[in-house]
């Protein structure tokens, strides 16, 4: 966004000219609120992780104690390992997903604008809700939605959510459930621009399905599937809600990932300096993993 | 042309000068009810039901004093507290659970404060006066409400299966059993069970619940030693069999003794009770109007915890008012607080409909039982005074109960798991905590 902004300024001369002002203010409103409610606080978390957070006793500079103790603390190492079986689980699951969804439902029929907005639903409805939903679905009773339907093949009841063995395979689940829609979305309108000639012409060389996905469809999509990624990459690393409204962490933390720990050193623990800590690696690795995809991405446009 | 780029650009001009001055009116106005000196800012963490209880707590005050309130209730009261300490503009009373008060003190939240300059100390029991000293010596809090958890059971089911509500953990567990097994109601589905557990370690809900039972089978989680230090007592034979009995019985073994879900539970989905499909709960009267709006006075009654080992020793806890730190109106804050535990301001907490805020006053002129007007609250107010415990008051118990909750959702989970090994790695846990505290024996 900057890029774009700093350009005309640029070529207006160093003077500060009218024309070069003008774009400014009308970008101000936007800078203004991304400074006060997205740079400051970013900034004052990465300060305060350094710090024993007292704010009335005066915080104590502690160094990069905090940043130790998260790191060794074997809770997090654990939190870490399930974030990473959670978001990529989660994260391609709901690419796939998406992407045979999307599939399906391509296509102008009005029936399919019907079910391709009932499918998009769960994509639009607040996270706390499709949480207490999917707890009723997995209710670890016979009553419970899922259980009654292994019930009929005498199979259950299941402890979706209370197995710890279980639990973090239900959660992704439901947020494959969630995403899925979303992505779908993306991939439609990749596949809206693949030029109809080149089904045509495959069709004609009389290629199978799988060919026709691997080498027309599959290629003509790649920007939609990158920014598909991008935002997945994104997104699994700093899951929170879905886990908090369905599991807290438990059963025995077996559900417990990045940013539930990093919450309930913050506001449990009242360790906001160590949460600080917490959540500034989190932002590290989550932008060393976004400018990683960018980069896949850029060589994989050059070739 | 020209004209019209010009408005434009005015137009620009207006726009950014609107906007930077409504975010900055924005920051401005949150402390601008800080400035009134009439004027106090009350947080207490409610849900709308005993909101209203306190609203009208609060419009009597006004009324008598001038004094103006503005009422937050807050049901994630410690989260919203910690960004508004990272302000340094705490509101100006709180009124919050017991045993947070090591934790906000230690945080340098609370104003020290002294009992004799608020009028009416004397009507408050010393033993309740004793619950608000800190680490330093000092009072941090001014008791308000009190009680102690003790186990509604379902009436009608006990009559239909022809048991007695039990005394002992023995009996519970039989009860518990028969409870799930024998359908006391009377469906022909095997669809009920023994005892609500709100088990999940979210908020350290576990730890919560299962203090009474450590008691009852003898041990502490952290053990006083009357030097102002305190030393882990987890690994303790008592403890070991204390939790290993309730994972063997209550956890692992007959299904149905605890609701489906326990070990993810938190009370607000721990809802089986008042759904009607399960027999028992250990908690605090709080609920008892929820209880008797679902079930229906006759349904259910509430009887002591039943006695572990050692004794019957259930939570107490409670509420006290805290005075934030800085906030200058000293002279407002202490004549709110004495409104709110004479006889009238507690009077007014304890009835009108909505659910009750203060459970056992404070005020020792009053009698739960008689302003209640219900019986069942004297068992109440019997078992916080003859039969009850508080988790210690002085430090900070936030750390120590997570991490005993954490443990004993792990141990519960896990039933193939080694309790001896578990507790003693939890045991290690808390007395690092003391230690970061300074205050491990």
């Amino acid at each position: 966004m900057t890029a774009t902004v700093t350009t005309p300024a640029a070529r207006g001369g160093r003077r500060l000219t009218k024309k070069s002002v003008v774009p400014w203010l009308f970008l101000a409103p936007g800078l203004l609120l991304a400074l006060v409610f997205k740079f400051w606080p970013m900034a004052k978390g990465v300060w305060l992780s350094f710090f024993d957070v007292r704010p009335f006793l005066g915080d104590q500079w502690i160094g990069l104690d905090n940043y130790t103790r998260v790191l060794t603390d074997h809770r997090f190492q654990e939190a870490i390992g399930h974030t990473l079986v959670l978001g990529i689980g989660q994260s391609l699951g709901a690419i796939l997903l998406g992407f045979v969804l999307a599939l399906l439902l391509e296509g102008q029929a009005r029936s399919l604008k019907f079910v391709r907005t009932a499918v998009f639903l769960p994509a639009v409805t607040a996270t706390a809700v499709v949480g207490e939903l999917w707890r009723l679905m997995y209710y670890p009773t016979s009553d419970g939605l899922i259980n009654s339907g292994l019930n009929l093949f005498g199979l259950g009841p299941v402890q979706f959510l209370d197995n710890p063995d279980l639990a973090l395979w239900s959660t992704m689940a439901m947020g494959i459930w969630i995403w899925a829609p979303y992505n779908m979305v993306i991939i439609m309108a990749g596949l809206a621009g693949v030029d109809r000639s080149l089904y045509e012409a495959a069709a004609m060389d009389g290629v199978s399905l799988r060919q026709r996905l691997r080498y027309v469809t599959l290629p003509a999509i790649r920007p939609a599937l990158s920014i598909v990624l991008t935002l997945a990459a994104i997104r699994g690393l700093r899951v929170f809600t879905e886990v908090y409204v369905l599991t807290g962490g438990g059963p025995a933390g077996s559900t417990e990932v990045w940013m539930t720990r990093a919450y309930t050193l913050g506001f449990t623990r009242n360790d906001i300096g160590g949460a600080s800590a917490a959540s500034v690696v989190l932002l590290c690795v989550t932008l060393l993993l976004t400018v990683t995809v960018n980069n896949f991405r850029k060589r994989g446009d050059v070739r | 042309m020209g004209d019209r780029r010009r408005s434009r650009r005015l137009a620009a001009v207006l726009v950014v000068t609107g906007l930077a001055c409504a975010t900055a009116a924005c920051g401005a106005g949150s402390d601008s009810a800080g400035g009134d000196p009439n004027t106090l800012e009350v947080w207490t963490r409610s849900n709308p039901d005993s909101a209203a209880t306190y609203e009208r707590v609060f419009d009597a005050f006004t009324k008598k004093t001038g004094i103006k309130i503005d009422y937050q209730p807050v049901v994630n009261f410690d989260q919203q507290l910690q960004s508004r300490a990272s302000t340094k503009d705490l509101p100006d009373v709180m009124i919050n659970d017991t045993a947070l008060m090591g934790s906000y003190q230690s945080q340098g939240l609370l104003k020290a404060i002294d009992p004799d300059a608020i009028e009416g100390h004397d009507q408050i029991a010393a033993k309740s006066w004793s619950s608000t000293v800190g680490i330093d010596g000092k009072h941090y809090g001014i008791p308000y409400s009190r009680q102690a958890m003790t186990l509604m059971i379902r009436k009608d089911w006990l009559r239909k299966l022809g048991l007695q509500a039990p005394t002992t953990w023995q009996e519970m567990l039989s009860v518990a059993k028969a409870f799930a097994t024998r359908d006391p109601d009377g469906d022909g589905k095997a669809d009920t069970y023994g005892m609500v557990v709100p088990g999940s370690a979210q908020n350290g809900y576990v730890a919560w619940w299962g203090a009474g039972f450590l008691w009852q089978g003898g041990t502490n989680i952290v053990e006083p030693d009357g030097k102002g230090t305190y030393k882990p007592d987890m690994d303790s034979p008592a403890a070991v069999n204390t939790v290993t009995w309730m994972k063997d019985n209550l956890f692992c073994g007959d299904n149905a003794v605890t609701q489906p879900g326990a070990l993810t539970a938190v009370t607000s989905t721990a809802t089986n009770f008042q759904d009607g499909n399960a027999g028992m709960y250990m908690t605090g009267p709080y609920n008892i109007v929820t209880f008797d709006q679902a079930l229906g006075k006759d349904a259910y009654e509430v009887v002591p915890a039943p006695a572990g080992p050692a004794g019957g020793d259930a939570l107490a806890e409670g509420e006290n008012i805290y005075f934030g730190a800085k906030t200058g109106k000293a002279k407002q804050e202490q004549a709110l607080a004495a409104f709110l535990v004479s006889a009238e301001g507690q009077k007014l907490a304890m009835t009108g409909g909505n659910q009750p805020v203060v459970r056992i006053p404070v005020n020792s002129t009053l009698d739960a039982a008689t302003v209640h007007d219900d019986a069942r609250w004297s068992v109440v107010q019997k078992a916080y005074e003859d039969a009850s415990r508080q988790f210690p008051n002085a430090p900070d118990f936030a750390p120590i109960k997570q991490d005993t909750a954490d443990s004993l959702n792990a141990i519960f989970t896990y039933c193939e798991g080694d309790v001896r090994s578990q507790l003693k790695e939890l045991n290690e846990t808390l007395a690092g905590d003391l230690k970061d505290q300074d205050l491990l024996k």
